[in-house]
């Protein structure tokens, strides 16, 4: 234990600075108060043990809007083959805030943990440029099928470098991209990794649209995670629960890029969803309860049929009460 | 003149010890000053641990108290704190950044199960998690009237009754042989030999357990030296700078001998009880009733050596010296809890019964017929250290 924690430390203290900013392209989205809204204080029972775990007693970091970027996808375009998507990906270490202190000395691409959400429409041609400004080799491997010399795994990037991933977008469905530098443990923990839509050439129905990617942060380097999230920070969504609405589809693009634990899991209160399985096709489930392995994701689609709040969480117990625990605030 | 001039001498003398202490504020300041271009020759240093000490942990209705203090050079920052791996609301009493050696208490509300291992769990800023396994979860006695009344009554049970009970073996003491008398005698010395043993090795392993900045043998062997040399002056005084004590006088150091090991015990009861450690059940009330009669024994035999009479208050005073320490022992221990206070006490202890066994022995070296190597000193002494074994596997 203590040999890791040297490596944390000392990665913490030689992290190059943020330079992700400005200059990078940035899934920018307009104002969008559909997500969070403050919860009243009507809401909040506060004092005994874990019913505090709900609105402003939640040990969450930072204000409500402060995840709609990685939470809120940017739009589909309608099926165009060979137009370019370009984006501008920068690999940084980087200290995150995932609980209330607790900093995380992170590897990210743009700054956060998990990356930006990449989208595109199938037979788009993607362009996704890699800048290593990290201090280890890395690289992009994206879920999907494209040429053996744009996976990700013998374009090693090193610190300073720049690599061009260039591919038709296919298939469609939900999938995701991750370093696949060695020793590929650390670098997924460390936090390279992030959510990669492609949509399908017949637009999907209308929906109130949702990213959420699963993971864990072994801050204590043991081996083990020492906190859950969806989207990079504990508690978040119980402090800030999502705003949806019940004549509205709810569609969650979700994905599990936890590292040490076998599995993870969505589990929704109140009501049911269809699962579609890597995004495609029919659902094959309706149900309450998904899981998912390290890799693994697929699409959600709820109805909800009544309106006030409704828990989601993993359904492993130990996960959500060391983070991964959130609401929906349903309302007419 | 001659007063002048070694008064002068002894200025000089004076002042010249502190030159190597002025060069030495110097050199460190110039280190310091340095920064770390002397050690940063070697590489980077590693990173501070950035774990908590937890001091105690306490169990009131709905709620759990957390005592935290930093160990380390650096501050520590209390960000996130869980119970049974699972995060909970807390307030911190006291500030959640804490400078070297500074405490606070952190409180959870929690509705914890009565009996029920538990663990907490403190995590740094740093998120570097420190966690404490408790074995059962139960109510910390709060400081009142009925906790104090308990705990000076087990005292009184485990400390000043044996005590009572072993000293009235003096009667038949009076009438044994001399020989036999130095049986005894040399029964004190073997009991005494084991309490030393015994509490020099409580202390040292609380010592171990001892985050390094507040522990290391050197605080066991202070407390060892401190004991046993005040306890050599009492002795001289007691003689009265004849060859060694005896009779009274030696009977009242064995009794602060076994006075400071009991100080020890008691805290050691009251912080294992308190901290949920320890079944206080009466098989071991009783079995720690047993282990300290034969303390009384101790005292019963200088006090018969002695010829001279000795006044009921005299023996009070031999009980309570004695038995009574206990009590403020299971005090401290119940309501304080602090394990560098166990190690000073422990080791005091030893030092104490370490003195007084050479005390006992120089004694009946003087005395006993045969001399030490008589069988009836020789046989006394193993029977001292055996019964002691003994009845000590009651209280085990």
């Amino acid at each position: 234990m203590p040999k890791s924690r040297v490596t944390r430390r000392a990665l913490l203290a030689g992290a190059a600075p943020l330079v992700a900013a400005g200059p990078l392209a940035k899934l920018a989205f307009g104002e969008d108060d559909r997500l969070a809204t403050h919860l009243g204080h009507d809401h909040v029972h506060s004092n005994l043990g874990h019913a505090a775990m709900i609105g402003a007693e939640v040990p969450a970091v930072g204000g409500p809007h402060d995840l709609d970027e990685l939470t809120i996808p940017p739009p589909a375009l309608p099926h165009q083959p060979g137009r370019v998507r370009e984006y501008e990906l920068v690999a940084v270490d980087r200290s995150v805030e995932i609980a209330p202190g607790i900093e995380f000395p992170a590897w990210t691409y743009n700054g956060t943990v998990p990356g930006p959400v990449i989208r595109a429409t199938e037979d788009d041609l993607l362009r996704v440029r890699f800048t290593n400004g990290g201090t280890h080799p890395h690289t992009i491997h994206f879920h999907g099928i494209h040429p053996a010399d744009m996976d990700g795994v013998f374009e090693i990037v090193g610190p300073g470098e720049t690599f061009t991933y260039e591919f038709p977008a296919r298939p469609y469905g939900m999938h995701l991209y991750h370093c696949h530098a060695t020793p590929l443990k650390k670098h997924i923990h460390k936090g390279l990794y992030g959510a990669f839509i492609v949509d399908p050439p017949e637009p999907r129905p209308p929906a109130q649209e949702l990213v959420m990617v699963m993971n864990g942060f072994d801050t204590d380097g043991d081996g083990g995670n020492n906190f859950y999230t969806v989207n990079g920070r504990s508690f978040f969504f119980a402090k800030h629960p999502i705003t949806v609405s019940r004549s509205r589809t709810v569609r969650v693009y979700l994905a599990n890029l936890t590292e040490f634990d076998l599995i993870n899991s969505f589990h929704l209160h109140g009501d049911f969803f269809r699962y579609y399985p890597t995004g495609r096709d029919e659902p094959v489930l309706f149900t309450d309860t998904v899981m998912q392995c390290q890799g693994e994701r697929g699409i959600i689609e709820i109805d909800f049929a009544n309106t006030g709040l409704f828990m989601f969480h993993a359904h492993q117990s130990e996960f959500a009460e060391l983070g991964w625990m959130g609401f929906f605030n349903v309302v007419d | 003149m001659d007063g002048i001039l070694q008064r002068r001498r002894l200025g000089d003398w004076r002042l010249w010890a502190l030159v190597p202490i002025v060069l030495l504020v110097g050199a460190v300041s110039l280190f310091t000053a340095s920064g770390e271009s002397v050690t940063g020759l070697l590489g980077q240093s590693a990173p501070q641990p950035d774990e908590f000490e937890i001091r105690r942990v306490e169990f009131h209705p709905g709620e759990i108290r957390i005592r935290v203090t930093n160990p380390q050079q650096d501050d520590l920052t209390i960000a996130s704190v869980a119970v049974d791996d699972a995060i909970v609301p807390y307030r911190v009493d006291g500030n959640a950044t804490l400078s070297r050696l500074r405490s606070s208490t952190v409180v959870v509300p929690y509705d914890w199960v009565q009996d029920e291992p538990i663990s907490v769990g403190v995590t740094s800023s740093t998120g570097i998690e420190t966690t404490e396994e408790i074995a059962a979860a139960v109510p910390t006695p709060g400081v009142t009237a009925r906790a104090f009344l308990g705990y000076a009554i087990i005292g009184a049970l485990v400390g000043i009754l044996p005590v009572a009970l072993g000293l009235l073996w003096l009667p038949s003491l009076r009438r044994a042989a001399p020989s036999w008398l130095a049986a005894f005698m040399a029964l004190t010395a073997g009991l005494l030999t084991f309490l030393a043993l015994e509490a020099l090795a409580e202390a040292l392993e609380l010592q171990g357990a001892l985050p390094g900045a507040l522990g290391g043998p050197g605080l066991v062997l202070l407390g060892v030296a401190a004991s046993y040399l005040a306890l050599t002056a009492i002795s001289h005084r007691f003689s009265r700078g004849g060859a060694s004590a005896s009779g009274l006088a030696l009977a009242f150091l064995v009794a602060i001998g076994i006075g400071l090991h009991n100080l020890g015990e008691g805290l050691a009861i009251g912080s294992s009880f308190a901290l949920g450690e320890l079944a206080l059940g009466t098989f071991l009330i009783v079995g720690f009733m047993v282990h300290n009669v034969t303390e009384g024994l101790g005292i019963a035999a200088p006090v018969a050596e002695g010829r001279k009479a000795a006044g009921l208050a005299t023996l009070a005073a031999l009980v309570l010296v004695a038995g009574a320490p206990t009590i403020p022992g299971a005090w401290l221990g119940g309501f304080v809890t602090s394990d560098v206070l166990g190690v000073v006490f422990f080791a005091a202890a030893a030092g104490a019964a370490l003195q007084v066994v050479f005390e006992v022995i120089r004694y009946v070296a003087r005395t006993a017929p045969g001399g030490l190597t008589s069988p009836f000193v020789l046989g006394g002494y193993l029977a001292g250290v055996l019964v002691m074994y003994l009845t000590g596997l009651w209280s085990g």
